[in-house]
């Protein structure tokens, strides 16, 4: 309402004396910008009093954070865990003949392409994994692999938008920021809601990682492992105290239009924006500073490869480790750049998905056992996904297109029960003919582990209550501890 | 002739496309009840200006009551030709049914003739009709339900006037496993839910009573259904161990089957020579049976989540977090809290652990990781007995401080990772029963060591490496 009644002064209406009660802190930060209340980008929670907005997760979660593995592009199913036999006998005959084949991106479709990857089974589930990734397959006790996950879009950016925010369509709020609406962060120094960045910000650009119409303190924070992981971290005022005045003069100032305006949300959340800016110039080099961490964990994770962009994405996962050491909710890491165009192999397959599979393979197995070997894995849900699985078939000699109708993918951790398959392709690996789980199944799961009902996490946009799973979603039962 | 003689012969030995037709007997049979309610109404109404044009249709109700009342009379005595049913109380509900069908003639035929419908002596008809129906439909439902199922859950009083005993108090939940008496608390309602629908006095198919332990021991059709100390030869087993798809298996007719446990307890009691009563522990049964009683019974749930427990002390929790502490509710609709010290920038102070303390009653995870404790601190977390879940990793605790946790019996997982514990954890162990997981990486926990905990503590899951 506000928002069109700008600089007018007027009484509050009932509705936003109930909004500000409820959700507004702008005026709570305002005191606390250099005090000590633990207010961060979290939410002031009536604790032991009944409140009539309760806030925090609706039953005992399992999960505390999530770490999400973002595989940009799309891995290929069955190169990577899901086999197919059939795909060697059939190797280089004409797919059409065999199956209904549908409109392919490029409609480049070629013959049925055969893994190049042999798989072996691993662990004491015996869970079969290619050789694209020898670590990840040392961990799969721990793994409930998801075959049959599908997307309703064959193209990235919708399918992006789609997966990290459960709308084709560029604008909805992302998962990462309805998990720290929902729950709130822990921590008061760092953002509750951070991007690794990898060197790839994937197709839909930072769309995916937005708030949306949720307040803007809930969208994403990314983060570089790197020697300035944050743009502007270190303080540029040579005069002590110079930035210090300078806050307070922009604080001054926004509270005389606060004044004016009542609480918005735009002015709400600078506020508290400034405010953690201001705390991570201390908390972000204590974060990304290494020196802490042991030889043997560094080279667990990857530290001492030759491959540039294992150590890279090996930074990035330790970094993972310790945003969740730090209370951080959610944590998405975006791909490195291996100069194969992400995981996006149209063409040359085999060069393409084993430079990335080298890339990531080693850090993420190490994050594994090291949030294991610390209890953390009990409290963490590690969740590993590319946006849509590749066809059985080529495109051209020796790519394969995009596939929404199968994907695999995995999670781990805090109340998956690991060692588990579920869900089932055809013999081709093409399209998915037992237990579907769909983004928004694979959202409501999520929330699920994190003690949140995704039917009852909601926020009124545009005259509706609206839901990270719009009206879908069932929770994936089977995969549950 | 060739048809009498099929007919007589189906009559005989009822073939199964008799029963199938007479199985849609408890359908049809709604349709006169309906029929006839509404006629009564209508009746009724009629006498009221405002429905007076309902008259000239009062007939045809009568007439669509009894013809479905004939319709289900048909099916009714099909369905009987399967002999599942108790003689008696089918005689009665038979001819009673007859009984409707009559009145209901009656009904049509008065008021066919008499257009003026509201002479008192009418309503006898109309009260006829509505009486023996309601009777007939009480014998039909004693006869799927068995004679006790209305009266089940009567208030005591309407028994009394049922001529019924009062309601029998109902077993107290068994709360320790040295309580359960074999029959009573497992045999007994496992009969009861899954069994005695169709083996009731009023139903008795295959005439095998299940209701009580003598019926049970007498057999039916067959003979007994129970051989004590020989489970292969005891038909009942037999029975619902089958496929599910055999024509003998049972529960028949899709009804819930025995889950898996019940029919391993079933098994263990005839095995065991199928006693009358006596504790489950008196009787000589190896650990897993206990294990699957014990899980069958509900007695190794974690009780603490099953609390109501009141909100707990704003201003303990404004000074825990004063302290350093991040406190959260765990659930929407109990009070239950999670404190965490992690993230805490200052040194724990004992004063806060005091604190903790009042939170006894809501605090079931703590996170006092990295937070400098001594083995003397632990004293005071041993007051937190309803903790699930506990992280004391990076402290510098050992064995000594490690005994004081022998009283957290709820917990579920605890955290030792970098820690100076060591064999401590054995003693430890045993006293934890609910515990699931340890974690005991950077410990004076050696291979070894760690070994001879798993192979003294079999369900646990202890994690002291990084493979």
């Amino acid at each position: 309402m506000s928002k069109y009644h700008n600089f007018m002064k007027r009484p509050l209406s009932r509705r936003e004396m109930l909004g500000i009660c409820k959700g507004g802190f702008g005026a709570l930060a305002f005191t606390s910008l250099f005090g000590a209340l633990p207010i961060g980008c979290d939410r002031k929670k009536p604790i032991a009093s009944k409140p009539d907005l309760y806030l925090g997760p609706h039953y005992l979660p399992k999960a505390k954070n999530v770490i999400f593995l973002y595989m940009d592009g799309g891995v290929s199913q069955v190169d990577s865990f899901d086999p197919k036999p059939r795909l060697a006998r059939e190797n280089g005959e004409d797919p059409r003949k065999k199956f209904k084949v549908d409109a392919t991106q490029f409609d480049n479709v070629g013959k049925i392409l055969k893994s190049p990857w042999d798989f072996k089974k691993y662990g004491e589930s015996g869970i079969p994994v290619s050789d694209l990734f020898p670590h990840i397959a040392s961990c799969v006790d721990d793994i409930a692999l998801i075959r049959s996950l599908t997307s309703k879009f064959p193209e990235h950016t919708n399918a992006n938008y789609f997966l990290h925010t459960g709308s084709g369509i560029q604008g909805r709020p992302s998962m990462g920021s309805w998990m720290t609406y929902g729950l709130g962060s822990e921590n008061k120094n760092i953002p509750g809601y951070v991007v690794l960045d990898g060197g790839l910000i994937p197709p839909g650009g930072l769309d995916n990682f937005k708030n949306g119409f949720l307040p803007a303190s809930y969208q994403a924070s990314i983060l570089k492992a790197g020697a300035e992981p944050v743009a502007n971290i270190a303080p540029k005022e040579g005069v002590p105290n110079l930035q210090e005045e300078k806050l307070r003069f922009i604080e001054q100032m926004d509270h005389s239009l606060m004044g004016k305006m009542g609480e918005v949300d735009a002015v709400e959340s600078a506020i508290s924006n400034y405010e953690l800016a201001y705390k991570m110039q201390s908390s972000i080099p204590e974060l990304t500073e290494f020196s802490d961490e042991t030889k043997a964990t560094k080279k667990l994770y990857g530290f001492d490869s030759d491959d540039p962009h294992t150590r890279g994405y090996a930074a990035q996962c330790l970094l993972a480790r310790r945003l969740v050491e730090r209370g951080v909710r959610f944590i998405e890491l975006t791909c490195p750049n291996v100069g194969a165009d992400r995981w996006d192999q149209h063409s040359n397959l085999k060069k393409g998905h084993e430079a990335n599979a080298h890339a990531v393979d080693q850090p993420i197995a190490g994050l594994l056992k090291d949030l294991k070997s610390r209890g953390m894995l009990e409290e963490t849900l590690v969740v590993w996904t590319g946006e849509f699985g590749r066809t059985p078939f080529a495109q051209g000699t020796d790519g394969r297109d995009h596939n929404p109708s199968a994907c695999s993918m995995w999670m781990a951790g805090a109340g998956i029960k690991g060692g588990t398959i579920f869900g089932r392709t055809d013999e081709y690996g093409y399209r998915v003919i037992e237990n579907e789980v769909t983004i928004h199944d694979l959202h409501a799961t999520i929330l699920h582990l994190l003690g949140i009902n995704h039917e009852l996490l909601t926020f009124r946009f545009g005259g509706r209550d609206i839901r990270l799973t719009d009206v879908h979603g069932h929770v994936v039962k089977d995969i549950l501890a | 002739m060739e048809l009498t003689f099929l007919l007589s012969n189906l009559l005989e030995d009822p073939s199964d496309f008799i029963i199938f037709l007479g199985r849609f007997h408890p359908l049809v049979v709604h349709l006169p009840i309906g029929f006839l309610a509404l006629a009564a109404i209508a009746q009724w109404a009629t006498g009221q200006p405002k429905f007076y044009s309902l008259r000239p249709f009062l007939i045809y109700l009568w007439g669509l009551g009894a013809a479905s009342a004939a319709l289900a009379i048909l099916l009714g005595y099909l369905l009987s030709l399967s002999g599942d049913y108790d003689t008696d109380t089918l005689f009665w509900h038979k001819w009673s049914g007859v009984a409707v069908l009559v009145s209901c003639l009656l009904c049509y035929l008065v008021f066919k003739k008499q257009k003026d419908n509201h002479r008192p002596m009418q309503w006898v008809f109309v009260a006829l009709a509505l009486a023996t129906m309601v009777y007939t439909g009480h014998l039909g439902g004693n006869l799927t339900h068995g004679s006790t199922y209305l009266w089940e859950y009567a208030p005591n009083t309407v028994r009394t006037v049922a001529g019924l005993p009062p309601k029998k108090e109902p077993r107290p939940k068994v709360t320790v496993l040295d309580s359960a008496d074999v029959y009573l608390d497992l045999i007994a309602p496992m009969m009861e839910q899954k069994c005695t629908s169709c083996h009731n006095t009023g139903k008795k198919k295959g005439d095998l009573l299940l209701t009580s332990y003598a019926s049970m021991m007498k057999g039916g059709d067959h003979g007994e259904v129970l051989i004590p100390g020989d489970v292969q030869a005891s038909e009942l087993f037999r029975r619902i161990t089958l496929p599910e798809v055999h024509d003998d298996f049972m529960p028949s007719e899709g009804k819930r089957p025995l889950t898996q446990q019940e029919v391993a307890i079933i098994e263990w009691w005839i095995s065991s020579g199928a006693p009358p009563n006596g504790f489950v522990t008196d009787l000589d049964s190896e650990k897993k049976t206990i294990q699957t009683i014990t899980n069958y019974l509900g007695l190794d749930k974690n009780t603490v989540l099953s609390r109501e427990v009141p909100p707990a002390n704003q201003t303990t929790i404004d000074s825990l977090i004063d302290d350093g502490f991040i406190i959260n509710r765990l659930m929407k609709d109990n009070y239950l809290l999670e404190a965490n010290f992690s993230l805490s920038e200052k040194p724990i102070a004992l004063s806060s652990l005091d604190l903790l303390t009042d939170l006894k009653e809501q605090l079931i995870w703590l996170d006092l990781s990295n937070a400098q404790l001594t083995d003397a601190s632990l004293k005071k977390i041993a007051r937190l007995d309803n903790l699930m879940k506990l992280n004391l990793s990076g402290n510098p605790i050992t064995d000594k401080g490690l005994q004081h946790l022998a009283q957290l019996t709820h917990l579920e997982s605890l955290n030792l990772y970098h820690t100076e514990v060591s064999v401590g954890v054995l003693e430890l162990l045993p006293k934890l029963t609910r515990l699931q997981r340890i974690y005991l990486w950077k410990t004076k926990v050696t291979d070894s060591l760690a070994h001879r905990i798993l192979s003294e503590n079999k369900n646990i899951k202890l994690i002291n490496n990084r493979q």
